[in-house]
């Protein structure tokens, strides 16, 4: 009787530490509040402004102790004690939980099903970023820094924690912001970034792309996508929050657009911070991958 | 009953304390076998400051004279970028080190701990599940 009375308790306390453990971070409401009361700053020429540095440059890590010994642990959610558990177990899977437990999901075709499920469960070897491939748009996210000036936009990445699959190794776009069509022959070419022009929108900064290679992914769970995605990105500003949404068009193999989750970073508020120079990635794992955990 | 709540908060209060770095290039556990450790004593020839994974190369001399090429994987840059330690490591200086064995068999691994000539360990790892709390 005692046993089946504790069972529920010991089960909820299960899911409550893994709710924690898997959900987003929720900014503090006040915070955002009031960075978005702080006025949105203009361009002479009114446009909205998005320049700045729009993530972190590194913080203090892991100091050593009074021997001069660092240690760095990466830490996990605690394991259930009927889990198999060991180093690392809860964290490379919670990963991989994490990335697919997202709601807002690309909607495939039915008869494109099969592949997704083969590129998910065959990742290790078929995401090519595992290969040091470029992330892709819109795989890369948000910018990290941006530079505007009255024609153009500059987009610069850096790696984020969480926020893309692989660091974008010194990733930067240069998108004309006049108007302008389409370059005929850039258009045509078969990039991971694609060919972008922008145009304004009222406040809103619109980023057309297309031009896509098909050899990156829309997302880590096998999310593939065509080389005729036309991917449309807007930006907008509130105060020291960036907003950042981008949405995929790719009728060939999805039923309707995907409307990314809008992204929204906050302005770094040192003046002398500066973005991370990203090291060149190189693949020494896939010879070693033993199974097809991800 | 009291024992199982007071488990559930300690592990509350765990997660709550840390958070787990996100964005793993690929699964470890595909890659290693995290609950094995093996050691060797050898001289650094390499630091290679890289995406994904930071990695040591080593050469060990066995007491017969044999030599023993290493590769020991380690944190992404930015972790050793934030701690310091980007110039922590000399070519040409011997380190103990332990480590966790690839599932292939080769001579790699991902780096435990690692210790030089000055006897100062830096360990780089993940926690043991069964003290998660590193307590």
């Amino acid at each position: 009787m005692m046993h089946r009375r504790m069972r529920p308790n010991t089960n909820l306390a299960v899911a409550v530490v893994a709710a924690l453990w898997l959900a987003p971070a929720c900014a503090a409401p006040q915070q955002a509040a009031d960075e978005q009361s702080v006025a949105t700053p203009r361009t002479p020429d009114g446009k909205m402004d998005f320049s700045g540095y729009w993530a972190q440059s590194g913080g203090e890590g892991v100091k050593a102790d009074e021997d001069g010994n660092v240690t760095i642990l990466t830490r996990q959610r605690p394991c259930h004690p009927a889990q198999e558990c060991r180093p690392a177990f809860n964290f490379a899977r919670d990963s991989g939980l994490r990335r697919r437990m997202d709601p807002n999901l690309p909607l495939y075709k039915p008869e494109f099903w099969d592949k997704v499920q083969d590129l998910d469960v065959n990742g290790n070897a078929k995401d090519l970023i595992m290969k040091c491939y470029p992330a892709g748009l819109p795989r890369v996210g948000a910018p990290a820094k941006i530079v505007q000036t009255a024609t153009e936009i500059i987009l610069m990445y850096q790696a984020r924690a969480g926020a893309a699959d692989a660091p974008p190794t010194n990733t930067f776009r240069v998108i004309p912001i006049d108007g302008r069509d389409h370059d005929p022959i850039r258009s045509q070419d078969v990039t991971p970034y694609g060919d972008s022009v922008g145009r304004w929108e009222g406040d809103t900064l619109v980023i057309d792309s297309v031009g896509f290679t098909d050899d990156t992914w829309l997302g880590w769970p096998g999310y593939f996508h065509t080389n005729n995605m036309r991917v449309v990105e807007r930006l907008n500003r509130e105060g020291n929050t960036l907003i950042w949404q981008a949405i995929v068009h790719d009728p060939e193999v999805l039923m309707e657009p995907w409307e990314m989750t809008p992204v929204r970073r906050t302005l770094n508020p040192d003046p002398k911070a500066l973005p991370v120079q990203e090291l060149h990635c190189e693949d020494r794992d896939l010879a070693h991958i033993g199974n097809r955990e991800r | 009953m009291k024992i199982w709540r007071a488990w559930g908060l300690a592990a509350a209060v765990g997660v709550l304390a840390t958070a787990p770095p996100a964005g793993a290039h690929h699964a470890i556990i595909a890659e290693y076998e995290m609950s094995v450790t093996k050691a060797f004593k050898g001289v650094m020839t390499r630091f290679a400051v890289i995406n994904p994974h930071v990695r040591w190369f080593f050469v060990e001399t066995k007491p017969d004279g044999t030599k023993v090429d290493w590769e020991m994987s380690g944190a992404g840059p930015g972790a050793l970028r934030a701690a310091g330690l980007m110039r922590a490591f000399k070519v040409g200086e011997t380190y103990e080190v332990t480590f966790a064995p690839v599932k292939s068999g080769a001579n790699v691994g991902r780096v435990r701990t690692m210790k030089g000539p000055d006897g100062k360990v830096i360990t780089l790892f993940h926690e043991d599940p069964t003290n998660p709390l590193n307590q």
